[in-house]
């Protein structure tokens, strides 16, 4: 077997270990008092047995796009900020490209600015997308 | 390549648009006035069409401007469709100006903006990424703006519907770019091409390939088909149509069509190695399409659903260019100079067809969706094509506008359709031109009388929608009518004036047209001369201008 896969079956061990340790914890050490609305299982303060068909709250869906916005920014920022400082990353192909075109020193700090420019860009978008929630009264649970 | 500061300035229009859609989308939350949002829109368009008529150098620049790398294709196609897609936004924006929803203008207006932007983006996209990005850019707003047009269960129903469908029609439309990308290892169009057209010359590969690519094909036309709404991908179009309003359906019958047909040639026509299977996938479509669209038309009532089988049928008529662009493409295969230069010019010709019949058929169906928001800005609007009875006597200049928008939809002669069908139908017999008794020629002279014999049974329905107008004496009508309310307000006037002007001025002045196609058959002939050895990477048809007329839509994009 390719011993590349021995770290992945760690990682597979250490998360079914500690996910047995924590339950086998609750079970041992835990104050158990059973009632009806506790044995239920958790729907977010719904009710989970009842008609597909039922009206639930749009605060819901408001505060899950909400959540999105600022989900989607960090998962878009991570690689950026790996990459865009990296000297093998987007600096040495930007400068690679600047020079097979024949451009000045300089073009290349341009660039640079470009690719942080981009994602302030971004940022302000999103911004832009938080002010517009809030200005629509997404934030206020009335 | 050219360097970043001149690639922004290439894509300023774009830019620009998606910067004052948040604007105003974050604006309307401050003060939702929605003629002051509109006329921001207004200038918006005017900076956008100002931006791009100041690049039209760069853009028309012809092979040596040509960026054959990188997500954006710089060519004369991608340039007269954005043109295109500012007309479509600049009359649409004018009809919102009376009908987008009072307490939500700016969302309406703002999304409507990114509409354009993302068939902008479509037209010139030269990767698999972004044309699947500038797709969803044309769909998710819609989605907005069609459950935004009014207030009811139909509305619901149709978004629902169109929502639905249109998320299984990209599904579609990404496995099979996952199939093309795992052909070719590259999401790059020209690699692409480049990829495919190598292993085309390889007999064994070929073999291995062909498979594969049909079944790539199928996928990307099922997907692509839901966009331009061809039949067998067609059923949500009535439907959805008549939940819609005027405006909302405006826009499903042009933004999306635009967008599909832009793809539909950089990604299937100019692509693909040469196959029969291509045209003769494109033919059966083109007279399905046709056939249905129009024999269904005959019997509606409604005048949305009557312009939604009319857009079928009109899907079906573009694709007939298509289907010429992919047949000269395997005659191209065969590879003797004298048949080879001929099928170039086809290759040329009929992609010049079908862009010059999707510009007419957008003014023409904008311009009669126009027409009846004027008549009916009311939330209901008005419903059936009887409810226009005596039309001619109330309200004359409506009438009038609304009979040469039919006209040139039926392709009568002084008028824009005309012609339209006219470059189809002969680019369609010349393929079939030396009527050798081979299956291309036989199968194109079939396409021929098929389009011919559904041309006349389209204008079975458009005369009678003009002889309801012009001959019925206006009986049996419920107050409040079309005839008693108020027509719209001047700038839902102008939209339909601005379509009026390109209608005629298509139709009046074909010789531009014709200079246009002549223009773009000379820059093919010299690429020929110089690429004849690999007719599969035949890069030519991205250069052709089209017949798309940038004088008559700068007017429109400009006003």
């Amino acid at each position: 077997m390719d011993s590349a896969f021995y770290p992945a079956f760690l990682f597979v061990g250490c998360a079914l270990g500690l996910a047995c340790l924590m339950y086998g914890m609750g079970r041992v050490m835990g104050p158990r008092r059973a009632g009806r609305v506790k044995e239920m299982p958790y729907e977010s303060g719904m009710d989970p047995i009842n008609d597909a068909r039922r009206r639930f709250d749009v605060r819901f869906h408001l505060v899950a796009i909400a959540f999105l916005l600022f989900d989607v920014e960090l998962l878009f920022l991570y690689p950026w900020a790996v990459a865009s400082r990296n000297p093998e990353g987007i600096d040495r192909a930007v400068a690679a490209t600047q020079t097979a075109a024949g451009a000045m020193r300089g073009a290349t700090d341009f660039s640079r600015l470009l690719v942080f420019g981009e994602v302030m860009v971004f940022i302000a978008l999103l911004a832009l997308g938080l002010v517009y929630a809030w200005r629509k009264g997404v934030f206020q649970w009335r | 390549m050219p360097t970043d500061s001149q690639t922004l300035l290439l894509l300023f229009p774009e830019i620009s648009l998606v910067c004052m859609a948040a604007v105003i989308f974050v604006g309307g939350t401050f003060g939702n006035n929605r003629r002051g949002w509109s006329f921001y829109a207004l200038a918006a368009y005017g900076v956008a069409a100002f931006a791009l008529w100041r690049s039209a150098d760069a853009w028309s620049g012809g092979a040596a401007a040509y960026m054959p790398s990188g997500p954006f294709a710089v060519d004369i196609m991608g340039y007269s469709l954005r043109w295109l897609a500012l007309a479509t936004g600049v009359v649409l924006t004018l009809l919102a100006a009376r009908q987008a929803p009072k307490q939500l203008a700016s969302e309406f207006l703002g999304g409507l903006m990114l509409v354009v932007v993302g068939v902008m983006l479509v037209c010139s996209a030269n990767e698999l990424t972004m044309v699947f990005l500038g797709l969803e850019l044309v769909s998710v707003p819609t989605y907005m703006l069609l459950f935004l047009g009014r207030n009811d269960r139909a509305t619901a129903e149709a978004t629902i519907k169109y929502f639905f469908l249109s998320i299984l029609a990209s599904a579609f439309l990404l496995y099979g770019m996952s199939f093309l990308y795992g052909l070719t290892g590259s999401t790059s169009l020209p690699e692409i091409r480049a990829s495919l057209a190598a292993a085309h010359e390889i007999p064994a590969l070929n073999v291995a390939q062909q498979p594969l690519l049909q079944a790539t094909l199928v996928l990307l036309l099922v997907g692509l088909g839901f966009k331009i709404a061809a039949a067998p991908f067609h059923f949500y179009a009535p439907d959805v149509y008549q939940g819609a309003t005027n405006l909302t359906a405006g826009l499903l019958a042009t933004a999306p069509k635009i967008a599909g047909i832009a793809v539909l040639i950089r990604l299937v026509v100019a692509a693909f190695p040469p196959d029969d299977f291509i045209w003769q996938l494109f033919m059966t479509l083109a007279i399905l399409s046709m056939t249905i669209g129009n024999v269904c038309a005959l019997w509606q009532n409604n005048i949305r659903r009557l312009m939604a089988y009319s857009s079928i049928a009109h899907s079906g008529y573009m694709l007939i260019g298509l289907a010429v662009a992919a047949a000269a493409n395997s005659l191209l295969a065969e590879e003797t100079s004298v048949a080879n230069l001929q099928a170039a010019n086809l290759q040329a010709a009929g992609i010049a067809a079908t862009l010059f019949y999707l510009t007419v058929y957008v003014f023409a169906s904008l311009g009669v969706f126009a027409a009846c928001s004027l008549l009916a800005e009311k939330e209901r609007g008005f419903e059936n094509i009887s409810d226009l009875s005596g039309l001619a006597k109330s309200k004359p200049w409506a009438a009038g506008a609304i009979a040469v928008f039919m006209f040139s939809l039926a392709g009568i002669p002084p008028l824009a359709g005309f012609w339209g069908k006219l470059s189809l139908m002969t680019e369609s017999l010349n393929v079939a031109l030396p009527f050798n008794g081979s299956t291309l020629a036989t199968a194109f002279c079939v396409l021929a009388v098929v389009g011919m014999l559904n041309a006349a049974i389209a204008a079975g329905y458009y005369l009678r929608v003009i002889a309801v107008m012009f001959f019925q004496p206006p009986t049996g009508h419920a107050e409040p009518s079309v005839h008693t309310e108020p027509v719209g307000g001047w700038l839902t006037g102008a939209a339909v004036g601005l379509c009026t002007v390109a209608v005629l001025g298509i139709g009046l002045a074909p010789q531009m047209a014709a200079e246009q196609s002549s223009r773009s058959e000379d820059g093919v002939r010299v690429f020929v001369t110089t690429h004849a050895t690999q007719p599969a990477a035949n890069l030519a048809t991205l250069e052709i201008r089209g017949a798309a007329e940038p004088e008559v839509t700068q007017q429109a994009a400009s006003k």
